[in-house]
């Protein structure tokens, strides 16, 4: 988490800044060493020909991790780009099947009222033809009940 | 001091290997098309009093409509896996 504070708020700075440290870093080092030699400035040059090294090696580093963090960024961006054209080829997908839910559901219903209407033609014709056993609805009732619900 | 710069060259070289790694965009669950998110009804039951073939007929076959519509609804449960699948495992 703290590493991601960071990240954020080092993604900000511009590109050339670490280069530019080490840079800076080198010059005060230079400099302490062509300043070291005048004697009055020797004790001045002991602190900061250190302090330029530190700066140098500073700014390296930064630049070798603002180069990495450069790498996993991109790699972050391909994989969104590729995240969001599969959540479209879903949205899509999904799309699609509901239409096909739709209209095979109504191929259902449509007939299952076509089969209802053909029982209504010959109703009186079956009814009077046959008379049934009232076994005969307990039985296609036990049937029909989900065993799993019944056996709770 | 070589020793001490050295060291400090070596620290400034470790930034290469920096494990700073943004957390990786999250792919979203996938939804479902609404239609799939209802469950199929219980069969239908006769009235247990009637004596006529007609009603016992009409909820048979009222049943047989039940059964198509509950096995589409599993068979497009199949196809929104695969195709979800198939996408899901497209992204690497």
């Amino acid at each position: 988490m703290f590493s991601w504070i960071i990240e954020l708020i080092l993604s900000g700075l511009p590109e050339w800044l670490w280069p530019a440290v080490a840079g800076v870093g080198i010059i005060i080092y230079c400099f302490a060493g062509i300043v070291g030699n005048f004697p009055a400035f020797k004790p001045y040059a002991f602190f900061i020909k250190p302090l330029g090294f530190l700066i140098f090696v500073l700014g390296v580093f930064m630049f070798g991790g603002a180069g990495v963090t450069a790498i996993y960024q991109a790699q972050v961006d391909e994989m969104k780009a590729k995240i969001a054209k599969a959540e479209d080829e879903s949205k899509s997908a999904n799309s699609n099947l509901q239409t096909k839910i739709v209209t095979k559901t109504k191929v259902i219903h449509d007939r299952q009222v076509v089969v209802q209407e053909k029982i209504k033609e010959v109703q009186k014709q079956i009814d009077a033809e046959c008379k049934l056993d009232p076994a005969v609805p307990k039985i296609l009732n036990d049937a029909a009940r989900n065993p799993l619900k019944v056996a709770k | 001091m070589k020793k001490i710069m050295a060291l400090l060259f070596v620290i400034g070289l470790t930034g290469c290997s920096s494990t700073m790694v943004a957390p990786g965009p999250k792919q979203s669950w996938p939804d479902t098309p609404p239609d799939l998110k209802i469950a199929c009804d219980d069969l239908a039951l006769v009235d247990e009093n009637t004596a006529q073939l007609s009603e016992v007929l009409k909820v048979v076959t009222a049943n047989y409509s039940q059964y198509y519509a509950c096995k589409d609804k599993v068979d497009n449960w199949l196809e929104w896996y695969a195709t979800q699948q198939k996408i899901y495992n497209s992204v690497k």
